[in-house]
């Protein structure tokens, strides 16, 4: 069972409901330089970082039809760092002139342990992957270029394979419930990767 | 964090709990504490929803989320003999989201509250417990801030426990037997807290069950 949805309201028992807006693309591999170089202008002057995560997602099943899914992801390269949970709602659905996919988000910082206290808790690790690449930020919003592997032993992050021949780009920015022109931004500045790559709004159940 | 013992003071013959509570902060001021602000640490339970036990095929595991107000940013959850995750707040607002799964025992919320003292390199925290209006007894946490080993300083906290709490010093924690020269943290503090919690909930239960016979 999924939570109840999350309207437009701010604040739910107490706590403000952030949400996550987000436009997804992709460039092929030999693409990659241009992408990163235009970014690289148009973006806050910072040192270029990098990032390789592992990411697992785990499902708990209920008697409801669909499952609760959490993300659980943790940094391969920077050693001391959190790992960090994640809740991601259904895709808001409304507004078609909305620019951006909108969900509810609930991040949360945890201790090494977080897997094991999953599995406690019912979980069961449905898929995993190690995600390698870039990362930006223009203000809140926040820029990804990065490359998906497939991981070949099950627990095993050094030995995997890419995917595809192409890196998946996504602008988010995570911001309090009811902040729509925080999509307008978030249109503008796509319009200005482009041609390089076009983002857009996918919506994930179009997909399945 | 220093290492830290929880455990109960037993309320005085013929006393209440606030007496009792009373008489102990009197005795660590005449030995020189000096009073530092509050704290609080609270407990709720949640339990397995019924409708994920049938397709897991477990009995229904009991989870602690409690908070510590010494660690106002962060969230502790754990199992009994099982992990503690220690979490920010945002833990709490998942715990919201997976209501269909875990259902909160709202009627089992422990807490305990009192007065902080600071002597010397010792940390002393005697607080009531409470569930709901009641309180249900007393806990004391001492914590010694200098050493992080539990094995290297037991001895010490033990001597200075016995200074005011004469004959109702505890014995070694559990969680200091299991591991004896690893760092203490305060998830440690966490699970003495949760099993001092779980024995006040069952003592409350022994007494309510005598009074039909009296």
């Amino acid at each position: 069972m999924e939570a109840p949805p999350v309207t437009m309201m701010p604040v739910t028992g107490g706590t403000i409901n952030m949400m996550e807006y987000l436009l997804q693309g992709s460039v092929l591999d030999h693409s990659l330089e241009s992408l990163i170089h235009r970014l690289r202008g148009l973006c806050d002057n910072m040192e270029p970082e990098t990032f390789v995560d592992h990411e697992m997602v785990f499902l708990l099943k209920g008697q409801q039809a669909s499952p609760f899914v959490l993300r659980a992801r943790r940094s391969l390269d920077r050693t001391g760092a959190p790992w960090h949970l994640r809740y991601l709602g259904q895709p808001e659905m409304g507004d078609k002139n909305r620019h951006a996919l909108v969900r509810n988000c609930v991040d949360i910082a945890t201790s090494e342990n977080l897997t094991d206290f999953l599995m406690e808790m019912g979980f069961r690790m449905d898929h995993e992957f190690v995600a390698r690449g870039h990362l930006f930020r223009k203000g809140i919003m926040k820029i990804v270029v990065y490359k998906v592997f497939r991981i070949l032993v099950p627990g095993n992050t050094e030995n995997t394979e890419a995917l595809s021949l192409s890196y998946l780009v996504e602008l988010s920015v995570v911001a309090p419930a009811g902040q729509d022109v925080v999509s307008d931004d978030m249109r503008n500045f796509a319009e200005q990767l482009k041609p390089l790559v076009h983002l857009e709004k996918i919506d994930p159940k179009r997909l399945m | 964090m220093g290492v830290t013992c929880v455990s109960q003071m037993p309320v005085a013959e013929g006393k209440s709990v606030q007496q009792t509570v009373e008489l102990l902060t009197r005795k660590l001021e005449m030995l020189g504490a000096e009073k530092q602000g509050t704290f609080c640490v609270d407990c709720e339970t949640y339990h397995t929803a019924a409708s994920t036990l049938g397709s897991q095929g477990q009995a229904g595991k009991l989870m602690y989320v409690m908070h510590n107000s010494e660690y106002p940013l962060s969230c502790f959850a754990l199992f009994e003999n099982g992990p503690c995750l220690v979490a920010d707040t945002n833990f709490d607002v998942l715990m919201v989201k997976l209501k269909g799964f875990f259902q909160s025992a709202k009627a089992s919320k422990i807490e305990t509250r009192g007065t902080r003292y600071q002597y010397c390199d010792f940390l002393v925290k005697v607080g009531t417990v409470t569930m709901g209006p009641s309180a249900r007894g007393i806990s004391v946490e001492v914590e010694y801030g200098p050493c992080v080993v539990a094995s290297d300083c037991w001895s010490l906290l033990l001597e200075f426990l016995q200074s005011f709490l004469g004959s109702h010093t505890p014995g070694a924690p559990a969680v200091f037997g299991s591991r004896h020269d690893a760092v203490y943290s305060p998830a440690d503090t966490m699970v003495q807290y949760m099993e001092l919690f779980n024995k006040i909930r069952k003592q409350q239960q022994v007494i309510e069950t005598r009074k039909p016979n009296q």
